[in-house]
Formats: C-alpha cells, structure tokens, sequence
C-alpha cells in the first residue's frame, strides 16, 4: 500500500546537549535514547520510537529523512522502483539503526538520503490504552512535559535546484500525490507541496540547493496552541523567524523559528483532507508572496535563503 | 487501494422545505441538485456532488450512507468478499441512483442499515479556485463546516456489525467500549487513519444515532453553537469533550428530529495502532469526559 507518513529526521547538531535541551524543554519532545553521539526524541503522543534523531558533526546539516511504509513487503516494492529509476539502493540490517528493524536507503536526484522503513519498535504513546484521559497533562510541568509539546511530527520542507525534477521522482516512482504547486513566470515548479497521509503535504520541495533543509514541522492540534507556541519560544528567547501567520499554500497556520544551532523549525495546524483524485492547486509567481505567507503577501529574505 | 472515506448519507426527512432551509441557511450547506423528493448537497470544502442527500418521508432517520473507494476495481473487489459472506450485493451504474452520483455496490449491514461504496462521483469542485486561492470563500452562510466527517450508527449487536465492518469491509478498531458481560457496548472504527469515520452504539438496528461534519477547531465550536442558539436549534449538548477520539464536540438536531454533531480534534492513527478501551465504568467519560455522565437522551434518542 506504499508509504503511509513521514518518520522521523535525522539532524546534525554541533551541541548535543544544547540541541537536546531545546528540544526537550522548548518544544517539549521526549528523549527516548541517548547514545555517545546522537539522542533520539519523540512527540507525546507518537507510539513508535523516534521522530527526531541529533547526532553531533562540526557542522549543523541535514542528514536524512525517513518515511514509513504501510506493510514489510512495500519496501521490496519500493526498493525495485528505485533501482528502475537508475538509483542504487542500500538495505539498512536490523539491528543497524537504534529503535527500528530493516530499512532501505537511497539518494534522491535533489542528494537527500531518503529512507523507508516498517518495523519500528513501539514505544507507545504518553497515555494509557484502557480509559486514557483525552489530552496530555502537565501540572506545572510535574511529571508532565515541559514547552510547547506537539502532539506529532507533521512534515519535511527540503531544498533541491530541479523541483521538476525532484517532483517527479517523488511522485512517478514513490507514489506521492502532488496538492499545490508554484510556478514561476516561465510556468516552471519553483515549489511543490506533495502528500501521502490525506494531508497537505508530507513532503514540500522548493528552489535551492541540492541536499538542503529549509525546516521540519510540528503539528499542532489548533490556532490556540499556536498562540501558546509563540508564548513559549518568546519566553525562552528562541529567535522567530514569520508568524503566528496563515499559508495560502495548505491553508494551515503556522510558526517559523530556529533552533539554537540554525535549523529551521515550525508548528502547524490546519489544511485540508484531500483525496487521491484532488485537483491540484496552482500558485503563480506574481502571488509567490500570498502562497507562502497568506497575510503579509510577501516573503522575507531570510525565509528565502536560510536553510540547512 | 480500498475503502477511502465516508462519502455522503442520506437523511429521512417529512418536510422537505423545512429541512433544506435548515441545512443550507443554519448549517451551511450547498445545493447541487433538486428533485420533487429529493435535495443534493454539500459542504464548501468538497469537490464531489453531494455529501447530504435529503429524502422526503413520512418520517426521520437514515435510508443509506456511502463510503467512497479509491478505484473503481475496489468495487468489484468488495462486491465478491460480500457474495462471499453470504452478503446479496445490488450494483448501481453510474448517474443511476441520482445526478452526479457514481458507480456503485449497495448491501446491508447485519444490523440492517443499508451501505453503499461508490466511485467516480461527479466533481463539481470547493468554492475556491484552483489557480491561487484564499484560505476560504468569504460569502458561506451560517456554521458552514468545510465537509463531512464521520457517522454514528445503533445496532442491537455491536459485536457483530463491527466484525463485519473489520473482516469483510477492512475497517480498523480504534476505540470500544466494553460492558462488565465481555461485550462491546460502543464501537469506533476507521478507514482514513482518522480517529474514526463510522462508530456503532447498541440500540435499534437500522437506527441513525448522528452523523457529524468537521470543522477546524474549538473556537468554530462557539460559533457553531452560537448560530444554532440564534436560529432557535434545538442544542442537545453544549461544546465539550469526548474522551473517546479526544474530540471536541456539538450535538443538536435538525427540525425533523435527526441529530447533527458538529466535530473537531482528534488524532492520526497508523493502520497498525493498538485499539484503546473503556471500561463501562468509565463509559460515561468515554463519551462526555468533563461531565463524567451520559444523559439518557444521547443514549435512547435516535432516528
């Protein structure tokens, strides 16, 4: 049945504790396992192992992005239509990466390792599964989590210089459905926002350099939890970079701020529930500004140009 | 590729006029199609020809509810696994049953209630462009939920309809109720890795308990409650929480006596997740988790 959502991300950090600080007392993420160079997080409410994985590097970077597949036999499935494509393919060994059994990996055309895996080892998530009371409390932060708390990773925004190019892989060969897209004024994809889960998107790939990250998101359940969000990075000194504001791109709404390293992070909340068969949405260059950021109709450079 | 979600349900009502100035001026809906007993509608946010089908009777309750398939292969796939258990299946050609209607497979639930899968309904599209468009129209009348979300059923053996929805349908358990006799009480499944797109309570077979359309958060909750007091809707239950889904709700009825909810929240759910149970003791915040208790009209009143 192909692949179902996204993972978890692998970034490389040059403070592990500080990175593993901010994530577990700003964003309020779980740390599940801490190993001599890496940590690995996960969101209150996702059962399987990680979402996030740090690992230390003199620099700070984009490691890999990984995917989950529905059944054992999609990533056979999945790994011939790679090697169709023209691209080698790695089987990761269980055993061979901390909290999941086997994977495949390979290079997208954009240079960003891809993984897809299955058998990830279930953690649970922070509630019971008999009587479980609807939301997470935190007393005071006692016994609770601490910071914003996202409930679950969302997405992946990448960078790549061919989003044609990259598009059509992730689509003809991976089986991603294309929401939105922006075109440029020669009617060339400058961006292109693609789904697997029913959302909006999954996956997002917009113009720049070959093996970038421009962020990862968080979902959030609504516009009240964004406000806290804000509330939150405002207090702990977190620099912002646009919102709480409103995509014209999946409607949702949103935060965009940095990590105390550099990587690109953002909350979000809302969209839409498309069907295989929706219709695309086309955005087009002269309302570049509204399709990212709905209220300020134009994009700041920063935004443009910061990625990791 | 399967069962994808629900698609439409189609609501008794002996009053046709009435019902379709509630549905389109208090809930919001839109109308795509009008016959002598028949009105077809929708929510703003969907493509497909109709979600609410408004069939005039001489009394209140469901005639049919549809889920949508992703391939019209599926029909034939879910035709066969039917016959297979003893299930009779009607097939229905394309505009057969009404305009803008699909292909189709139509048989009845062990409980009675009467189920169609459909495929390639008429797309009349949302009320945006697809070249550009703002987050939302701006002219929609009263609640005007963007779709609709799932449907509430009651059966005399919940057990057995909701086999049959996981064995012959692959619809996944998310939640259940389960009483002190070992029996399942209430039932919530999925097919669209939401919280839940179909849930059974016992009661009555054939019997509509609610049907719920999605909108965005809890404030559109307010609102939502707000227009139902200004229009003098008949509110059942006042915004609030339920502990199964997690789910912020609304219920209410329309002015034939069927029960809308109103619904938002909830979680993402992997084909592969681990049901969750409540105790009968904990039923009532199963149901209402800051009242703690289930008022005897939620439980005996259904159409």
């Amino acid at each position: 049945m192909g692949i179902l959502r996204l993972s978890h991300v692998d970034v490389a950090v040059t403070d592990l504790d500080l990175a593993s600080a901010y994530y577990t007392e700003v964003i309020g993420m779980v740390l599940v396992e801490r190993t001599a160079d890496s940590a690995y997080l996960k969101c209150w409410d996702e059962a399987d192992h990680h979402s996030l994985r740090l690992t230390y590097a003199p620099r700070v970077g984009f490691d890999l992005m990984s995917f989950k597949v529905e059944r054992e036999d999609d990533l056979s499935q999945l790994e011939n239509a790679v090697a169709r494509y023209g691209f080698p393919v790695q089987r990761v060994s269980r055993g061979d990466s901390v909290g999941q059994g086997e994977s495949i990996r390979f290079e997208t055309p954009s240079g960003h390792t891809m993984e897809l895996v299955h058998d990830v080892r279930k953690l649970g998530s922070s509630l019971p599964r008999v009587n479980p009371q609807p939301f997470l409390y935190r007393p005071g932060g006692e016994g609770g989590l601490p910071g914003i708390a996202p409930p679950r990773m969302d997405h992946v925004l990448v960078t790549a210089e061919e989003v044609g190019e990259s598009t059509q892989f992730y689509t003809d060969v991976l089986g991603f459905r294309v929401t939105e897209q922006l075109l440029d004024g020669h009617g060339h994809q400058v961006g292109t926002w693609m789904e697997r889960s029913h959302s909006p998107h999954d996956l997002a790939v917009v113009s720049g350099p070959n093996g970038g990250l421009h962020h990862f998101a968080y979902w959030l359940d609504d516009w009240d939890h964004v406000r806290d969000a804000a509330d939150i990075l405002a207090y702990n000194g977190i620099s912002v970079d646009v919102g709480p504001t409103r995509h014209g791109i999946t409607r949702g709404s949103t935060i965009y701020f940095f990590d105390p390293l550099g990587t690109r992070n953002e909350v979000f909340t809302g969209g839409y529930r498309p069907d295989p068969d929706f219709p695309m949405i086309t955005w087009t260059e002269d309302n570049a500004g509204r399709a990212i950021f709905y209220y300020e109709g134009e994009l700041n450079d920063r935004f443009m140009k910061v990625h990791t | 590729m399967g069962i994808l979600r629900l698609s439409h349900v189609e609501i008794r009502v002996p009053d046709l006029e009435l019902a379709t100035a509630y549905y389109s001026e208090v809930v919001g809906l839109i109308e795509t199609a009008r016959e002598p007993e028949r009105v077809f509608m929708k929510c703003w946010d969907e493509h497909q020809h109709h979600s609410v089908v408004l069939v005039y009777a001489p009394t209140h309750g469901l005639n049919s509810f549809g889920f949508k398939v992703t391939d019209a292969a599926d029909l034939d796939q879910y035709a066969g696994r039917l016959q297979a258990a003893g299930v009779a299946v009607q097939r229905l050609e394309k505009g057969e049953w009404g305009p803008g209607h699909g292909q189709a497979i139509r048989f009845d639930l062990p409980s009675g209630h009467r189920m169609e899968l459909v495929h390639g309904m008429e797309q009349v599209g949302n009320m945006l462009p697809r070249t550009n468009p703002p987050p939302r129209p701006m002219n929609l009348t009263g609640i005007a939920p963007p779709r609709l979300d799932h449907l509430f059923l009651t059966a005399e053996e919940v057990d057995t309809v909701t086999g049959f929805l996981r064995e012959v349908l692959d619809f996944r358990l998310t939640e259940q109720v389960m009483g002190d006799d070992g029996f399942q009480i209430a039932t919530w499944l999925e097919v669209s890795h939401s919280s839940h797109d179909i849930a059974v309570i016992t009661g009555s077979n054939r019997g509509l308990h609610h049907f719920a359309f999605w909108v965005d958060d809890w404030n559109d909750l307010r609102s939502a409650a707000d227009a139902c007091a200004y229009h003098g809707v008949h509110i059942e239950t006042n915004p609030t929480r339920h502990g199964v889904s997690r789910g912020q709700c609304l219920y209410f009825f329309d002015p034939c006596g069927n029960r809308n909810e109103m619904f938002t929240g909830g979680y993402w759910v992997d084909p592969d997740a681990e049901p969750i149970t409540w105790t009968e003791a904990e039923m009532g915040r199963a149901l209402f988790y800051y009242d703690g208790v289930v008022n005897q009209k939620f439980l005996t009143v259904h159409t």
